[in-house]
């Protein structure tokens, strides 16, 4: 390949990234500027122009639509799904991968098919279930229905932990470790790529979820923030000002959480293959 | 000598405590101040400035009912009917919800509803839409009054047409007869102004249309709008868009209910048809001159449709005895009043309308026009069972109708099908 292919070929490479790079941020950079417009900006000018005066009404204009309490109910959800799914799917995956009992296999294949069920289809018999165990529109109706584990979070450890040579197990037994210890000590520390992957899996769908919050809670006191959002649109008005701030606000937290973990997201796609 | 905890119990214990400390957490935050002694009854709406005009209507309630503490539920109105019908089924609805016309079948024909007895201070219309097989669902709460047309005094002016002449424009498919084509016409600049809001928009522009074309949009519980007089407003409006191209192109305006008022508030609309519900905003942001006309009389006179919300009772409340003594308080002048004090919403309790009237007075906003339309004949705001559903089937036939894509009566008699077809499921 001569000097000058190579160039050609390096520019059309970084064509391509920069039309995707453009694709894929011009609707954020958009709502970005949508939420420093007023709605007289936002009704009256051009949707791609710039706010003249950039105003941070909006935003204020959030903690008066109860967004702050939002915030902390997502927050407090995600954190308590985080740490119950990433418990329990570590000894569900431990169990699956390393302990023999009888009826193992069968077990987790009939579990891990649950994947196959649309969420949807289970969303009005956990209803009827939360309802009439009196959990409607409580805390614990967020959280019950995640907090135990997922089968993806689960076939993902099997298969890792699986990858663990057994000898490693085998020693620390004989060091007088119980199976406690081998999963605090052994299992877990070898498993930490994965378990950032599921981590920021995890943090990102319950921190985006709408659908179950928003048909098992009603009214502000455990809105979370999609369901926030989305309450901002009223019968007769859009609200796109307000609208976009919201959605820059939530998008916030997922956006730090990527620049910490940069590193690990890099390493969690080869480790799960996503995408 | 005590022995030190292995590092695996620590670690476990690190984890619960830190989940106890979450769970902690969410506890503290979940409660509520339970007033002692005093029986709650929630009230469910979605309207965030009706919702602040109701607080001060409930606490001047609880000032008058010691016994009994009031709350709002704010419900966005995105989600509003649909949290609503799964509540109401899981048996765990508000004591008291706002509902709406569209809406009232399905829960008045299931049980669902407490029945109300009438008050003859209550404005008719809005009892009437909530008046089902002879009785009624709800206490009235707000009415949207009719629709009327807000101008841009300043494009009229460059225009030069006289803000008056448009009390005295007619629609007709008729050429001879139609004044307002014309007009709309003299106020349309290519490219940069259009004359007029003609769009898939029910409320503001179809049924009144319908309506002064002689025509019928719902007959009962079923969609009935394949009709001669009906077939003849929907061409005339498609025409508006796409032959005369005096209105914005349904390409804008089908999935965007906001585009025609941002238009307008932006000063490239001459004409925004429209209701109430958009003086407020119209009032806060309009950069020009202002002001507020007549609807076009059709064929068949001046028709409008108008709306209006009632507070129906939950009948299977914990406390049936308090919920019927806040509704009576919802439906009293006194209570009703608060609703339209900040100019928002009208009170549907004619007593309490004054205060509407005196904030727009006080403004020099002349709100007539949307009250005068309804001393003539009206076409009903439609409902009835399924009509959510039907109404869901009739856009995608419209959207390609308003498109200017398909024949106007082949596109009414399919989209009737349709929708009594979703409506019966």
């Amino acid at each position: 390949m001569t000097s000058s292919s190579r160039v050609l070929s390096g520019a059309a490479i970084y064509f391509w990234l920069a039309l995707g790079a453009l694709i894929t941020l011009t609707p954020f950079a958009l709502g970005l500027l949508t939420s420093l417009r007023s709605p007289q900006q936002f009704a009256t000018g051009s949707p791609l122009g710039l706010p003249r005066p950039p105003t941070l009404a909006n935003y204020t204009g959030l903690a008066g639509a109860g967004f702050g309490r939002a915030i902390v109910v997502t927050a407090l959800m995600t954190a308590v799904i985080v740490i119950g799914q990433l418990t329990f799917s570590v000894l569900a995956g431990y169990a699956f991968a390393r302990l023999t009992f009888a009826g193992r296999d069968i077990l987790f294949w009939v579990y891990i098919a649950t994947l196959m069920v649309p969420p949807t289809v289970t969303i009005v018999p956990l209803y009827l279930m939360m309802a009439q165990a009196g959990l409607r529109n409580t805390f614990w109706a967020l959280v019950l229905p995640f907090v135990f584990g997922s089968p993806y979070a689960i076939f993902l450890l099997r298969e890792y932990f699986r990858a663990i040579p057994a000898d490693l197990i085998r020693a620390a037994r004989i060091d007088g470790a119980n199976t406690l210890d081998v999963l605090v000590h052994v299992v877990v520390p070898a498993s930490r790529p994965i378990l950032v992957t599921l981590t920021l899996i995890t943090v990102v769908s319950q921190w985006n979820n709408f659908m179950w919050p928003l048909v098992i809670t009603s009214g502000s006191k455990w809105r979370v923030l999609t369901v926030a959002t989305a309450g901002l649109q009223s019968q007769y008005n859009a609200q796109w000002t307000l609208v976009m701030a919201a959605t820059t606000v939530a998008i916030v937290p997922l956006i730090a959480l990527f620049i910490v973990f940069a590193r690990h997201i890099a390493a969690s796609i080869v480790v799960s293959g996503l995408r | 000598m005590s022995r030190k905890p292995k590092s695996s119990t620590v670690a476990v214990s690190c984890l619960v405590a830190v989940m106890a400390v979450l769970l902690a957490a969410a506890v503290v935050l979940g409660r509520t101040g339970e007033p002692g002694g005093r029986t709650v009854v929630t009230v469910r709406l979605w309207d965030p400035q009706v919702a602040a005009a109701y607080r001060k209507s409930f606490d001047e309630f609880s000032r008058r009912h010691p016994g009994i503490d009031v709350r709002v539920n704010l419900v966005a109105y995105a989600t509003y009917f649909n949290t609503l019908r799964t509540d109401v089924a899981g048996g765990s609805a508000d004591d008291i919800f706002w509902i709406s016309n569209a809406y009232l079948a399905g829960y008045a024909d299931s049980g669902r509803l407490m029945p109300i007895t009438g008050s003859p201070t209550w404005e008719p219309s809005v009892v009437e839409q909530f008046t089902r097989d002879g009785k009624l669902w709800g206490v009235p709460q707000l009415t949207d009054a009719g629709i009327a047309v807000y101008y841009n005094a300043d494009l009229l002016a460059r225009a030069g047409v006289d803000p008056a002449v448009l009390n005295t424009v007619r629609w007709s498919p008729d050429e001879s007869a139609d004044t307002l084509r014309p007009l709309l016409a003299r106020l349309t600049v290519d490219d940069r102004q259009w004359g007029y809001n003609a769009a898939n928009d029910l409320q503001g522009i179809y049924l009144n249309y319908i309506g002064s074309a002689g025509g019928v949009f719902s007959d009962g519980d079923r969609f009935a709008f394949d009709n001669p007089p009906a077939v003849a407003a929907f061409r005339y409006l498609v025409g508006l868009i796409n032959t005369d191209r005096v209105a914005p192109p349904a390409s804008d305006t089908n999935d965007n209910g906001d585009f025609s008022r941002n238009q307008f508030l932006a000063g490239k609309l001459a004409l925004f048809q429209s209701g109430t519900y958009n003086l407020a905003n119209v009032a806060a942001n309009a950069r020009f001159r202002w002001g507020v006309a007549m609807l076009p009389t059709g064929p068949a006179g001046r028709v409008s449709v108008t709306n209006g919300i009632a507070a129906a009772g939950n009948p299977a409340s914990r406390h049936r005895n308090a919920v019927r003594e806040v509704l009576a308080w919802m439906g009293s002048p006194d209570g009703n009043a608060y609703l339209g004090a900040d100019g928002a919403a009208i009170p549907a309790v004619l007593r309490a309308q004054r205060a509407y009237f005196d904030y727009w007075g006080r403004r020099g906003v002349d709100v007539s026009p949307f009250f005068d339309v309804l001393k003539g004949p009206r076409i009903a705001a439609p409902g009835g069972a399924g009509f959510a559903a039907g109404f869901d089937a009739i856009k995608p036939y419209f959207d390609e109708m308003f498109l200017g894509r398909r024949d106007v009566a082949r596109t009414l008699a399919e989209a009737q099908a349709a929708a009594n077809s979703a409506a019966a499921r």
